[in-house]
């Protein structure tokens, strides 16, 4: 760790900035600062603002107010390019790599007009500089057909390559096994001995806390203040990053002690970005799955459902074989997905709440191959009531509804189908007011009590332990922790998803087989 | 080092394969298809929908389509027929085979300003731009009127014996801008802002400055082409052949990516020409030209099939063997 003399000038500074997507508050008034020479990491639950905050700062992402100083010099216009020119570099947490260029083309893109060779002299140039920081790919391989792993690596070189004043690093190790994790802080460590001011950004508070000379803290886009490292634990960090005393009441869970029957079980299913995953759910179980994003837990709930497609491994379904080769399949033996990506994937905005609710199961409402409008609105009615959706009336389109209700009415298809077995939902309640929020709990409970059974994945640490029955922690693609019973509190949640004790213990096994 | 990857030979040598074929085929049948009266005439023909393809390759690398090229070029030709009539001094040819480059330059800037800064997809900005162009040559132009100064006809398709310069003209364009493309960093950075818009902004590049000069550029081109296209018809005419889809069928024979980033300016020449041959040399069979349409029809879908025929293989295989490539959002490549 690197200790910056009291004099170190500023290479980034942002004051008092704001910035709204739609009505959602994303930053409210943050400022944060970069010495020259100092790790200065930045934390937060999913959703606090980190990445907008970094986006800001990069001038990919226009601020409603607010003043940015890279080097010291104010920025004017928010544009990527004017950042580079005045040394900031950054590694985006989705890339910035064009995957059907070569390693050698996608370096000479990222390079300094000063630091570039001509056209003619690309590839020695690019295999010269790999070996420099030590990385060992071929500069001829298309980017696309290297591993997440290296990807990501190349990702923090291209950063790199334009000798930055202010090094932004948003979540740089999701993809990499302990052995990369400990080379690349060994390189941000060596760059900041170097004088440069290193911004990092992650979920996972051990690297952090090893890494970091000061700590600032987002909460729901709010800053919660900056703190020397070595003055903090991930406890102290965690209670900063949660921070909220609600406490509202969630259903009551089902009763134990009540045989288990097994509905769904997974064995050593696999995809690109997670796996090998084993699990099992039994009737009336709601089971919580939690992780940092970006670490497997959507693909694994899309694999489930056939949407994407899983390698290896089965899955069975009250012992049948569960054929997840399509996204037709799962649904018809009963596996439905709820997407967390409700306009785009699961609702027709502009159709009516009516159409959008029955549209699944229209085959049944049909009487001489006509749509009977009075057996769909009796079911609907009752259907509105029991979930209490608000609204005007069933004929309105769902995308005049809030974000709640345009959830609840995307439930009403697994109450419509009396043959659900499980329910994959994929962040239930994003977006959804608190209110809504505890009906969608309830509809999801009662529905557990039909003998459904559920996985639920979020990102929300209280709502999966108010919830769930279990909840399993997935890390780099595998399940490193399951908290049931007393475990399943907030505090406890969090705890396993930055990575402390037991969690880490099982990662150090399983980081190094990221599937490639 | 290489010029494009192995792929990128692929259609060049398809097509120019196919221009031999053809040719040798029609040598064989009917005498009069190699003379170098033939062959001169085929090589001006080629003239118009050659450049207007170098445009068209420009804006489809770039991840756009330009359909407004035909009305541009109906636009020109109706131009022409009042800047450069048989009264206009030959100093005055000049400035009049100018207005129609700034008639091409105007419309770029147009297509440029509703795709980027009102943020239009392109195939609808540029069907907007075709209406208008169109509406305006029949205002300026009710009926086919005004002919094109004869002297200005013969400077433009003049040549070394039958081959005419600006044919050479437009092989030297389209080498000087392969190599641009393939071995300089603009050219790089032009398809990589082509590939993925969002890396390539994250990376610093002007991507707004890039689509703005690829649409500026591909208008200019369907100027210049309507300036040869005027040479051909010689009349102030409003109604003219369907370049837009000609151009893009001719682009993409020549190895360009409907997706963006991939392309070849010599590729979309070649095909160019080689769509003209089978116009010349239908006649020759006494065979109606409605084949010829339905020729190059059914040559786009198997040109695209095969140019992605890797792409293919690996999605089949998946398909059968349920394993080895995975769909991800992340994962999918644009492939055209």
């Amino acid at each position: 760790m690197s200790t910056p003399g009291p004099v170190a000038p500023l290479v980034l500074s942002l004051s008092g900035v704001s910035k709204a997507f739609g009505a959602v508050q994303a930053l409210q008034d943050v400022s944060f600062d970069c010495r020259a020479g100092e790790v200065h990491a930045l934390v937060g639950e999913n959703g606090s603002g980190k990445s907008t905050l970094l986006g800001i700062a990069s001038g990919f992402v226009v601020p409603d107010g607010g003043t940015i100083e890279i080097g010291g010099r104010r920025r004017r216009r928010g544009s990527p390019a004017e950042a580079r020119r005045l040394g900031l570099g950054i590694a985006y947490q989705a890339y910035s790599h064009v995957l059907d260029l070569s390693v050698a083309e996608n370096l000479y893109l990222a390079a300094a007009p000063a630091q570039r060779p001509k056209h003619g002299r690309m590839e020695g140039w690019a295999s010269a500089t790999l070996g420099e920081f030590g990385l060992d790919l071929r500069s001829g391989a298309a980017v696309g057909s290297l591993s997440l792993a290296q990807r990501q690596l190349l990702e923090v070189v291209k950063a790199l390559l334009g000798r930055p004043k202010v090094l932004l690093l948003d979540e740089p190790t999701t993809a990499l096994g302990p052995e990369d994790v400990a080379r690349l802080h060994a390189l941000v460590l060596e760059e900041s001995r170097g004088g440069v001011g290193v911004v990092y950004v992650s979920h996972r508070l051990p690297e952090v806390l090893g890494i970091a000379d000061r700590v600032t803290v987002l909460r729901d886009g709010v800053g919660q203040g900056t703190y020397e490292a070595a003055a903090m634990s991930e406890g102290s960090l965690v209670a900063l990053m949660i921070g909220r005393p609600l406490q509202l009441a969630f259903p009551s869970r089902a009763e134990p002690g009540a045989e288990r029957e097994i509905r769904l079980a997974v064995s050593g299913l696999r995809g690109e970005r997670f796996g090998p995953v084993d699990l099992d759910v039994a009737k009336g179980e709601i089971l919580g799955l939690a992780g940092a994003e970006g670490n497997g837990q959507v693909q694994f709930l899309r694999a489930l459902a056939g949407v994407e497609r899983a390698a290896v491994g089965k899955a069975t379904c009250d012992g049948g074989e569960l054929d997840t080769s399509s996204p037709l399949r799962p649904l018809r033996a009963g596996v439905v997905l709820l997407s967390g990506d409700r306009v785009r994937e699961s609702l027709f905005p502009v159709l009516s709440v009516r159409a959008n609710a029955t549209i699944q199961v229209l085959s049944r409402l049909v009487r001489l191959g006509v749509i009977s409008r009075r057996r769909e609105s009796s079911r609907i009615d009752e259907l509105v009531r029991r979930l209490r959706i608000r609204m005007a009336s069933i004929e309105q389109p769902v995308q005049s509804l809030s974000g709640g209700n345009q959830q609840k009415v995307s439930l009403t298809r697994p109450f419509l189908r009396g043959d659900v077995k499980v329910i994959l939902a994929e962040e239930p309640t994003q977006g959804v007011d608190v209110a809504a929020r505890f009906d969608i709990y309830d509809a999801l409970r009662a529905k557990a009590k039909e003998g459904v059974a559920m996985i639920v994945k979020s990102s929300d640490p209280l709502e999966l332990a108010g919830l769930c029955d279990r909840v399993v922690v997935m890390s780099r693609g595998r399940i490193v922790e399951e908290l049931r019973g007393n475990e399943l509190d907030e505090r406890r949640i969090v705890e396993a998803i930055v990575g402390s004790g037991a969690a880490r213990e099982a990662r150090r096994g399983a980081g190094d087989a990221q599937p490639a | 080092m290489r010029l494009v990857g192995f792929r990128g030979w692929l259609p060049l040598a398809l097509m120019a394969t196919l221009i031999v074929a053809l040719g040798g085929y029609a040598t064989a049948r009917e005498g009069a298809f190699l003379t170098n009266y033939n062959i001169g005439n085929l090589l001006l023909t080629t003239m118009p929908l050659a450049l207007v393809s170098l445009g068209q390759t420009s804006a489809l690398l770039v991840g756009g389509f330009d359909i407004s090229v035909a009305a541009l070029m109906t636009m020109c030709v109706v131009t022409a027929s009042f800047t450069m009539t048989p009264a206009t001094s030959t100093l005055g040819l000049v400035p009049g085979a100018v207005a129609l480059v700034g008639v091409g330059l105007a419309t770029g800037v147009f297509n440029a300003i509703l795709i980027l800064v009102l943020r239009l997809p392109s195939i609808i900005a540029t069907l907007g731009t075709l209406s208008v162009l169109e509406g305006a040559s029949l205002a300026l132009r009710p009926a086919p009127e005004g002919t094109i100064n004869e002297g200005a006809v013969t400077t433009l398709t003049s040549g070394f014996s039958f081959v005419p310069y600006a044919f050479v003209g437009v092989i030297v364009l389209a080498v000087l801008a392969d190599a641009w493309l393939y071995r300089t960093r603009s050219g790089l950075a032009l398809r990589a802002v082509g590939l993925d818009a969002t890396s390539s902004r994250r990376l610093g590049m002007a991507t707004g400055r890039t689509v703005f000069l690829a649409f500026a550029v591909c208008s200019v081109m369907a100027a210049i082409a309507g300036l040869y296209l005027a040479t051909e018809v010689q009349i102030g005419s409003p109604i003219i052949g369907n370049y837009a889809l000609e151009s893009i069928a001719a682009a993409v024979l020549g190895g360009a990516s409907l997706a963006g980033g991939k392309g070849s300016f010599v590729g979309a020449l070649l095909a160019a020409l080689f769509l003209t041959e089978i116009d010349n040399v239908l006649p020759l069979f006494q065979q109606p030209t409605e084949y010829a349409q339905m020729t190059i029809g059914a040559l786009i879908l198997l040109a695209l099939v095969l140019y992605q025929a890797p792409e293919l293989v690996a999605r089949f295989r998946s398909g059968w063997l349920g394993v080895g490539r995975l769909r991800t959002r992340e994962a999918q490549a644009p492939t055209a």
